[in-house]
């Protein structure tokens, strides 16, 4: 297919230049914005790697569900509270290096490995593999994952109610 | 025709029969209240007020475009297209017969169940943008409802997709041709219900319109806008009305399960999307606007637990038959 490195592309310009703007922009509900487009870029990149079932919960929860969290929080201290909260960083060196070190690490454990020239074919229907798997082999990480939601919510709870 | 040409000539095709049933469903609206108030509703611009929605629309993009001076302008100014995008999108995987539609996903339930959900990004941008403390008030309670309200959107939708064993959109519909699953004894009918009332909400229409009620909030998140940015958000808004409608006719009523020859599948299933938009629309004019915690109450203490528990009883009855029960 001829079109694929070109969406590729693009998807990759919109990706790194969103997440981009997301760490640079002042504006605190901007880069809440920006952080939207770069999730709905990641969702891009799933589909194109015909993971449409990934693409879509990527969608429903992180640029769905997560950034209204987000904005929720951002609308509920900044405008409630009175102050306006601006997202600067002082310690942008200290950030860079971390972040280049991070980089170096990934790009060096996946240069080791060859990459496959060609996506390898998915057979079947790769909901009912994902369903399948999460339910038979991984069973017990899937159940401890549960585990660990639910002690969330509860601590969620536990820090909401209202005091006696 | 080359065959790359055709995505988009599809694409084409369904945006504008999308945008052209849209301004007719306003008009349909607005004689189904009046009806239902015992007034005529437009009947002066053309036989029985027919080109209504055409003169409103022409009106809407001659008006002047009015930005606050204190409006965030990039997120203002962009928001109703963010608005819209989602609200269009959602018409993506609704095949309209079969083997017409963009695009046959096999997760097509799912896809739009996300992409509906992404409408609340544009409400949000037009709410802060318009930095107006109506708008405001109005994108946070928006988001509180969407919150509370997805999930059991999202649960009476997949009872559907648990009796016919799948996620893409065409062969649920297929699953149906025998019995709809809206008559599937009691999972069916539950399901349904749980549906039209999740679907209220999700749509933001009274009795849980809290967020453009009239005489608190102005117009809610939308009362800075004004001409062909007022016109896009009214357009997003219908088509995602239009689009749940299309959902819940394919989920329940059997898609384009119905007498007559093949060719008359799709006015069979447009006939049965307009009933349950008639249906939310009934809801709309019959009951009043509750107050932000009942809905809220509402959402977490009964829908949220009764759908889940219908989805774990479905779930049990299709285990059932599959294991050579009745």
């Amino acid at each position: 297919m001829i079109g694929e490195p070109i969406v590729f592309w693009v998807l990759t310009v919109v990706l790194v230049g969103s997440a981009l703007a997301v760490v640079l922009s002042k504006n605190l509900f901007h880069a809440v914005l920006w952080l939207a487009l770069a999730l709905t870029g990641t969702a891009g990149v799933f589909l194109l790697l015909e993971a449409e079932f990934l693409a879509a919960v990527q969608l429903l929860l992180y640029a769905g569900g997560v950034v209204t969290i987000v904005v929720f929080a951002i609308v509920v201290t900044e405008r409630l509270v009175g102050e306006r909260i601006t997202q600067t960083n002082r310690r942008i060196t200290g950030a860079a290096l971390v972040a280049f070190t991070v980089l170096a690490l990934i790009v060096s454990t996946v240069v080791r490995q060859p990459l496959a020239s060609a996506r390898p074919a998915v057979e079947g229907d790769l909901t009912r593999a994902i369903g399948e798997g999460v339910l038979t082999r991984y069973v017990l990480p899937f159940e401890l994952l549960a585990l660990l939601m639910v002690a969330a919510l509860l601590g969620a709870i536990y820090f909401a109610r209202p005091d006696e | 025709m080359p065959e790359w040409l055709i995505p988009f000539v599809a694409s084409f095709i369904v945006l504008n029969v999308v945008i052209g049933i849209v301004t007719y469903v306003t008009l349909l609206e607005r004689k189904f209240a009046a009806r239902m108030q015992s007034r005529v509703g437009p009947y002066r611009v053309g036989p029985h007020g027919l080109l209504q929605p055409i003169a409103d629309a022409v009106k809407l993009m001659m008006k002047e475009d009015v930005v606050p001076t204190a409006a965030d302008r990039p997120v203002y100014n962009l928001a109703p297209v963010v608005f819209l995008l989602p609200c269009m999108l959602i018409f993506a995987t609704i095949p309209f017969a079969p083997g017409l539609g963009v695009a046959d996903l096999n997760i097509g339930v799912l896809f739009f169940l996300a992409v509906s959900s992404m409408e609340i990004v544009g409400l949000f941008m037009a709410g802060w943008g318009s930095n107006n403390k109506y708008a405001l008030l109005s994108a946070m309670r928006a988001v509180n409802q969407v919150i509370s309200y997805d999930l059991p959107f999202i649960f009476s939708a997949l009872v559907p997709v648990l009796l016919a064993g799948s996620l893409r959109l065409s062969e649920i519909a297929g699953a149906q041709q025998g019995l709809w699953f809206v008559f599937y004894p009691v999972i069916g009918q539950l399901a349904f219900v749980a549906f039209i009332v999740s679907t209220v909400a999700a749509e933001n229409r009274a009795p849980f319109d809290i967020l453009e009620a009239e005489s608190e909030l102005v117009a809610g998140f939308r009362v800075e806008y004004s001409g062909m940015k007022f016109a896009l958000i009214q357009l997003g808004e219908y088509a995602h009305i239009l689009g749940a409608s299309f959902l819940g006719a394919l989920l329940f009523l059997g898609a384009w399960a119905g007498p007559g020859p093949d060719w008359m599948g799709p006015i069979w299933f447009l006939v049965k999307a307009m009933l349950v938009f008639l249906l939310v629309t009934w809801v709309r004019w019959s009951f009043v606007r509750i107050r932000v915690d009942q809905i809220l109450a509402l959402s977490w203490k009964a829908l949220l637990p009764a759908t889940l528990l219908l989805l774990v009883l479905t779930s049990i009855v299709v285990v059932w038959r599959t294991n050579g029960g009745a």
